[in-house]
Parts: C-alpha cells; structure tokens; sequence
C-alpha cells in the first residue's frame, strides 16, 4: 500500500504550490496530474516555429532588488525556482471603440505613481488629489494586509481600528463605491477600471481591497513575465519539487476520493489506488463534489456553499505567429485592452451572451521578449472572457467555424483600433475556447477564474472565513476557487496557504498521536 | 492620519460592515438550499463529445484497397465519434503480444461520418514494419479497439491559409487529403483543393476511383496523378517538381504534404525554388526516424551501441537495454511497458518524459519540444536516441 503524508491531485499554480510548500517541510507528498504537462492553464505550446504561452498576461508582485514583492519572495526565494523574470514597459494601453468600429479613447498608462498620475491629469484632469489619496489608501491596505498576515489570521480589532481605519471603512465595498469617495471623475474612474476584465467581476461587485491591492502593486512595481512562458516557471516549481524528494504521476486520473468514516484515506484513480489522510485538490470544489467525492461525507454546509456561488469568467484566447516582426506590423504595445469603454457593469451583461466580439485583452510578446520566437516573426495573443456559459449552446459540428468566425472578429477588432493589419501575416494559429479550458482543466463551463470573487463572497469576505470553509475532512481546495480568488499570484499564495494548513493539521494530528 | 475616507453617510458603521462579512457570508449561504450539484455543465459536456480522453471502436469493415493497402471502418461502440478537421489523425492502441505500442492514422473519411460513429483509415503494409503486417494479418471485423480523440494540424485553415490549396500526396499520404476531398465536396470547407498525387505505376494508386468521383462531382475538387514508373495518356509523368507545383498553383496557392520521409526531403528543396513562405507550406508529421545516424550531428560511436536504460513510471521502476539504433520509445514498448504517444515523430509532445541521467541524440527535424523543455531536460523518447546509458522518468498511458 502506498502512503504518502499529503496528496496533492491537479499540477496547476495552486498544486504546485501547495505540493512545493509541504514537500519542502519534509513531508512525503505524492501529486498527481491528469496531463502529461504540468501547469493547468499556465503552460505552453508548440505550433510550427512557435511556442505560444498559454494564459499569462502579467505578474504583479515580482517587484525590484530593493523591494521584492510576494510572489518573487514565495517561487524564486522560498521555492528556489530560477526564472528570468521579463519587466513590461508600460502598464496597459487601453482603447475605446463605438459601435461603428469609431475610436473614442486612447490611452496609454505608465507604471510608477508620479508618471502614472501626471498621465492621468493629461487624459483626465482634476485628479491629481483623488491619486495621491488611492496611493495613501493602497499603502494602508497593504499595511494592513501585512499585518493580518503577520497575526495569523487573528488581528487584534483595536489596532485594526487605530492604525487601519481606512482600510476597515473601505473593505466592506466595492471599487466603485471607493473612487467615487475619493472624489475621482467619471473620466478617471474608466481609466482607474481597466483592469476590472483581469478579476472579471465588474466595479460595482469586486473587493475594493484586492482591487487597490492589484492597481497599486502594479503602478509601483510593474509587471512581469517568465522570459520562457508559464511552462518555464511551472517546470522550474516542479523541479523544486522533485528536489524537495516530492513524487510526481502524469497522465494519470483522480476519478475518486476515498473515505474512512467521513475522514479522506486516499485517491483512486486511473492508475490504481493511493493512500493519504490529507488530500489537496487542485480542481474546481463543485465539480469535486459532484463527481469525486461520497455524497454522505460532504457536510451540508459545502454543499450549500457551492450551489450559493456563481461561476467566474469563461475564457477564449486566439494566438496566432505572424510572419512579421512587430516593428514592420507596426506594434508598439505589450498590452491593450480594446473595449466600448462602457461602464463595467453593462460590459460585463455585455460578455454574457454570444454578440460581435467588441472587447478583449490583446497581448504582442515581442515588445517584452525580443527573443521568444524566430527571427522575422511575432506572435500575438487575445483574450476575452464571456460572464455565462454561452459556449455551451454551441453545436458541436458547427464549433470550428464559430471558433474562426469569432477569431476573426478579434483580429479584426486589433485591426481596426490599431491600424495595423495582422490577418495576411498569420502563419500559426490556435483557438482556445471555453471548452478548451474544459478539457485541460476540468473547470465548469470553462470558468480558469473559479468562483467569481463578488460581493458576499468576494476575496476578503472568503479571507476572513477561512476557518469555516474546506469542512470535508482531510480535503482541502486550492488553485482559482481558493480564499484568494483568481489569477497565477493568487493561485500560488492560495496553495502555499493550503499547504501550510495541511503541515499544521499533520503536526496536530502527530502531537495527538494519531 | 490625513486620509479619512467617508463612503456613505455614517462613516463609523463601515468598519462594523466589515467587520460582519464573514456573517453575512454565512447567512448567505445557510440561506441556499442544498441541492445536489450539477455532475457536469453545457460546455464541459460539449468539451467531452469534442476531446474525449478515449474512444472505443470496433472494426465494422476491412476492404481491400490496392494490393498491400487495407482501408479499415472504425465504427464507435455507441454513438457518435468525436468530431475532426479533415486531415487530422487518430492514435490507436495496439497490443502485439506483451507489447503495448500505438500508431496513428489519418482519417481518411468524411468528417460528417463522425456523426454517424464512423471513422475510415487506411493501413499499408510494410513487410519490414512491426505494426502493419500484424494489422494486415491480424485484424477482423468486429474486434475492438481503443483509439485517441482527433489529432495533428494538418488542417485547412481560412484565416491563415490560401484559398487555393494545393496538396501533395505521396502513396498512402493521400489519406488526409481524401477527408479533405470530401469535406469540400461536401461544403463543408470552403477552399480550392488541387490534389497532386505521386504514385509508381497508374495501378498502384490507394483511393483512385474515389477521388475521381469526389474530383468529377465538384469543380472545387482536382486531381492529378504523377507517375514516377509509368508514362501514361493524362497522368503527368516523374516526380513532384517544383515546375509541377507552379503549373498546378498559379501565383497564390497553400502547399499541404503528406507522404514518406524521401519525398519530405525530395519537396523542401523543390518549395524552396519556389521562395513560397512558410506559413504556404506545410507537412504532415515526419514519422519516426528508422536510421538516425543518417541524420545530421548523430554520434557515430553510438551506432550499433547497446545501453542499459532504467525507466521510472508512477513509483515502479523497469530496467531494460536500448540500442543506439532505435528511438527509446521503442525499447520502452519493447520490454513491455505501456508508455503514452500519439505523433511518433518528435511533435505533438505525448511521450515528453524528463532524462534523469544520461544523454540521447535528437534529430534536429524531430526536436518539437518547448524551450524550457530543454532547459530542464525533457525529452520526446519517440525522437530520442540513447547515447550512454539512461534513467528516465515517463508519464503513464492511458489508451490500454
């Protein structure tokens, strides 16, 4: 029989992480990984003479030698992965459209708090106050943040109250509501928002303070990427593993979690069966519970919880490898997002249905990486995420033209609010769709981003019930549905978290006897 | 402290707002019924019909082709099979005594069979080949087998290629381009299909009488035959030629290959008189790599050399020898274990597995992997020739 201390299904951010973080206190961690990739979404791959990166846009918190930020500190110092991290020049470019394909705005932001409000003043004067007053904000979040880290969990109100007090005013609230406070104007708030399609979630319904954490992080540190794509730094995790004496399966399925009375014992899976009392799942919770997990264990509570929640965004990404170099296509930007500039509440009914493609998030990766691909090319990516599950009413003989009509779209949309002309020049293409990211991640609906992170279950409200939530005993969930929401950073914290919670519970259960 | 953020009317009141989240959360959700969940979502149900991770077939019919070619039905065990693109390709799991190996074949059928669970390949046998005299041998109708979903790239694509396609076919490499025939035949697909089809002899041309039918029905459809063996009234005569290409092309045109290695090497040099860019030619797999000391940069010492080679697979752990002469996919398979592959021409990636210890020889028209798959040491063992002895991690296989 085999025993290992921890099982961790699912290499993705979160398993890594997770795997890497208990591996790495000595224990004896088995993961198991349904693809002969690791990495989940974050990974890459090959078409022709290219090499696409999968799903990175960009990573905040790398930060500089003087101010490392979390996630350099967590995977290059704490994993000891060597990667390369690549810095983006400016932070977004982002470019309204009408309706007739007429651009409205255009502008470009810089990273850096005096350049990115000197910046703001010139798109949006008036501002200037509103700025410094969301940069004060962000530093006492961040404190405040860093505090509640620090006392694990159990911050003592009264110094919330005495050195945080803005922080508490704000953190029951959404964005919106917080610039408006800050006296920002309506044309400040639609640069302030372009980042809402990174969380998916509109102004109206998001954290505030992972909002601020996220447009502050990036303003002061910039943002980066791995110099050789998420599979770079998912393989660098990986090895750290392996280093850590930890055991890895590819290509093998967890189909089911067995159970001891109602305490998890281990994981069955396509490839015989494997025995641990801790069990980290690196997969979507709802679609866990139904499928993989007895019914009779799951408390009532869990099974609540998941019917409470909705579905974050669905992604689709076109790539394609362009026989011509940025320069000669005339490409200046890493990234734009190309939207009609509506307010993010009728933008994101907007992505619930199946219209002209009208918004996306266009990456060119040869503005920051000269040296990704061959010589003489570029290659390029586009994102857009859809709010519903409108995939799912496509039939699947007619799924190939959809995927080229709607590829086209987006390409034409880059066209037309750029100027330059992308289309002749393809000689790589691939279509990622929601159903895609079904069948590399197992997610529902094809929803990477796990639970959307809004309102009653935004990310600090989750942060704050931790100790409620993963009530299966001996399970516990990492990755995009985790306390900490969305996107690689997030991911990588939620699963060191998990594994830490995992490394006390193995500890209690050791000091018990058990 | 300067900053006093008011949202609101009653500033005070919002840190108790905060402070009860976690209760409003909780009521929330004690406030939810506790249905049972979804086992799965439109998308995900539509993703499984699309990308099932194995389809289970029996062989509805074996027809007899021209002499050494076989075309055999695959009809799925209930339902439909999962649709493809018109040149994709199959994988199916083969058992040959205690050898558990896979070989990929081109559908060859219209995608609108998919429908109906209705796959046709053609295998053609190689009399020094393991696989297709075993097959050719072997196989009967109503025995099943467990294939792979739809893969490769050999595909028309509208947005990347020429509408004017022109697609060489050497011998049984015609299979891709008959899907491709009828997808257009059938509107399926929108693009001008010119098949310049290499044979010997006039008699021994695989799927004749079917492409002329597809050709005569549809005016999207052409087909020309070169005789390399046999001048003939209205079959061009020699090899595929650059001169041939141009002929049959016109000025904007996308070439698509499929055939044996020697007509690979035999059309580079020939598009390259052409100055046709990159992204207007493209190839079917290359297949596997039988002499690699042929190849440029192989280490000569090696030729002939035995190696001991350690493979780990999921905690068990297989000693056995591999020569210097064969991929290590081969030995692998040889001494029995079941390891994952689709491509068997170093592209698609399925066999990556890490080398531990050790080094191999790759040829450089087979290296499809990523950069950081080298930088880690990872390797395609479909591709991969030992040069020392190796230890080597691979992933499981899930097509047995």
């Amino acid at each position: 029989m085999k025993k290992y201390d921890a099982i961790v299904v699912g290499a993705g951010n979160g398993g890594l992480s997770s795997a890497c973080r208990i591996a790495k206190a000595g224990r004896k961690v088995l993961l198991i990984e349904q693809h002969n990739l690791p990495g989940g979404v974050a990974s890459s791959f090959r078409r022709g003479r290219f090499e696409f990166e999968t799903a990175l846009h960009e990573l905040a918190a790398i930060g500089t030698p003087e101010k490392r930020g979390d996630i350099y500190k967590l995977v290059n110092e704490d994993y000891g992965v060597d990667i390369k991290w690549l810095p983006i020049p400016d932070l977004f470019r982002s470019i309204h459209m009408d309706d007739d394909g007429h651009v409205i705005r255009d502008f470009t932001m810089p990273k850096g708090r005096k350049a990115f409000t000197d910046k703001m003043e010139e798109y949006a004067p008036g501002n200037r106050e509103a700025m410094s007053k969301f940069f004060e904000l962000f530093d006492e979040c961040e404190k405040a943040l860093d505090y509640i880290g620090k006392s694990g969990g159990n911050p003592d109100s009264k110094v919330l109250r005495s050195d945080y007090p803005n922080f508490l005013k704000v953190g029951a609230y959404a964005p919106m509501d917080v610039l408006k406070a800050l006296k920002f104007t309506p044309d400040a708030i639609r640069i302030m928002g372009t980042y809402w399609s990174y969380m998916a979630v509109d102004m109206y319904r998001l954290s505030s303070i992972f909002y601020l954490m996220m447009v502050g992080s990036l303003v002061d540190g910039g943002a980066f990427i791995p110099e050789h794509t998420s599979h770079e730094m998912v393989l660098g995790l990986l090895e750290r593993f392996h280093d850590f004496s930890g055991e890895s399966w590819f290509n093998v399925k967890a189909e089911e979690i067995l159970f001891e009375g109602d305490r998890a014992c281990g994981v069955r899976t396509d490839h015989g069966t494997v025995y641990s009392d801790h069990i980290v799942w690196n997969g979507n919770p709802s679609m866990a519970m139904a499928n993989c997990i007895p019914a009779e264990v799951i408390p009532e509570r869990e099974l609540k919880l998941a019917n409470a929640r909705k579905f974050s965004a669905r992604m689709s990404v076109v790539y394609v490898g362009l026989n011509k170099t940025a320069q000669e296509l005339g490409i200046k930007d890493y990234n734009i997002f190309i939207s009609p500039g509506l307010d993010t509440a009728d933008e994101y009914k907007r992505v619930g249905k199946m219209d002209k493609i009208r918004s996306t998030a266009a990456l060119c990766y040869n503005i920051v990486n000269p040296k990704i691909g061959p010589e003489g090319t570029c290659q390029m990516s586009f994102t857009m995420a859809y709010s519903k599950d409108v995939w799912g009413d496509v039939d699947v003989d007619e799924y190939v033209d959809l995927k080229n009509e709607k590829a086209y779209e987006i390409l034409r949309l880059y066209e037309k609010a750029t100027g330059c002309t992308l289309i002749p020049y393809i000689e790589e293409i691939a279509v990622a769709t929601p159903w895609t990211f079904c069948r590399y991640n197992m997610c529902p609906e094809g929803g990477v981003y796990g639970y959307e992170a809004s309102e009653w279950d935004n990310c600090m409200a989750r942060m704050m019930s931790i100790a409620n939530d993963n009530k299966i005993k001996g399970v516990k969930f990492t990755g995009a549905s985790g306390p900490r929401g969305d996107g690689y950073s997030e991911s990588l914290i939620t699963g060191s978290m998990m594994g830490g919670m995992v490394l006390g519970e193995i500890a209690r259960e050791e000091k018990e006897g058990k | 402290m300067s900053l006093n953020i008011k949202i609101g009317m009653i500033a005070p009141l919002d840190m108790i707002k905060f402070a009860k989240m976690p209760k409003v959360r909780e009521e929330r959700i004690a406030a939810t019924p506790a249905k049972p969940l979804p086992k799965t979502y439109a998308s995900n149900a539509k993703a499984e019909i699309y990308h099932p991770r194995r389809q289970n077939v029996v062989i509805d019919a074996i027809n007899d082709n021209v002499p050494g070619v076989k075309e055999i039905v695959l009809k799925a065990k209930d339902g439909r099979l999962a649709p493809f693109r018109a040149g994709q390709y199959i994988s199916i799991g083969i058992r040959i005594g205690d050898v558990k190996t896979c070989r990929s074949y081109s559908i060859s059928s219209a995608p609108e069979l998919a429908k109906e669970g209705i796959y046709k390949i053609a295998v053609k046998e190689d009399p020094s080949g393991f696989v297709s005299p075993y097959i050719h041998k072997e196989w009967k109708v109503g025995q099943e087998l467990t294939i792979s979903s739809p893969e490769g790239f050999l595909y028309y694509e509208p947005l990347r290629d020429c509408r004017k396609v022109l697609a060489l076919a050497g011998g049984i490499g015609i299979t891709p381009f008959m899907a491709m025939a009828h997808a257009v035949a059938s509107g399926r697909e929108d693009c001008d299909l010119t098949v310049i089809f290499g044979a010997r002899t006039a008699d021994a041309i695989p799927y004749k009488n079917e492409l002329d039918e597809l050709a005569a029905a549809c005016d999207k459809v052409h087909v020309v035959y070169v005789l390399s063996d046999e001048e003939k009234e209205g079959y061009e005569h020699g090899f595929i030629s650059a001169e041939l290409i141009k002929k049959y092309g016109g000025d904007d045109y996308s070439v698509f290959m499929c055939g044996p290695q020697a007509m690979y090497k035999f059309l580079e040099c020939e598009t390259a008189k052409l100055g046709l860019d990159q992204k207007h030619v493209r190839r079917e797999l290359f297949g596997t790599i039988k002499a690699p000391w042929e190849c440029p940069g192989y280490p000569t010492d090696s030729r002939g050399k035995t190696y001991k080679c350690t493979v780990k697979q999921c905690g068990e752990v297989y000693e056995l020898e591999a020569s210097a002469d064969e991929s290590l996919l081969a030995a692998i398979e040889r001494a029995g274990i079941a390891a994952p592959s689709r491509c068997r021409s170093g592209e698609c990636g399925w066999c990556r597995s890490k080398l531990k210890s050790g080094t191999v020889y790759i040829p450089e028209v087979t290296d499809g992997r990523r950069f950081s798959d080298i930088q880690y040491g990872y390797i395609h063992p479909c591709a991969s020739f030992p040069t020392s002895d190796v230890v080597i991690d691979v992933p499981a296989e899930y097509l047995f």
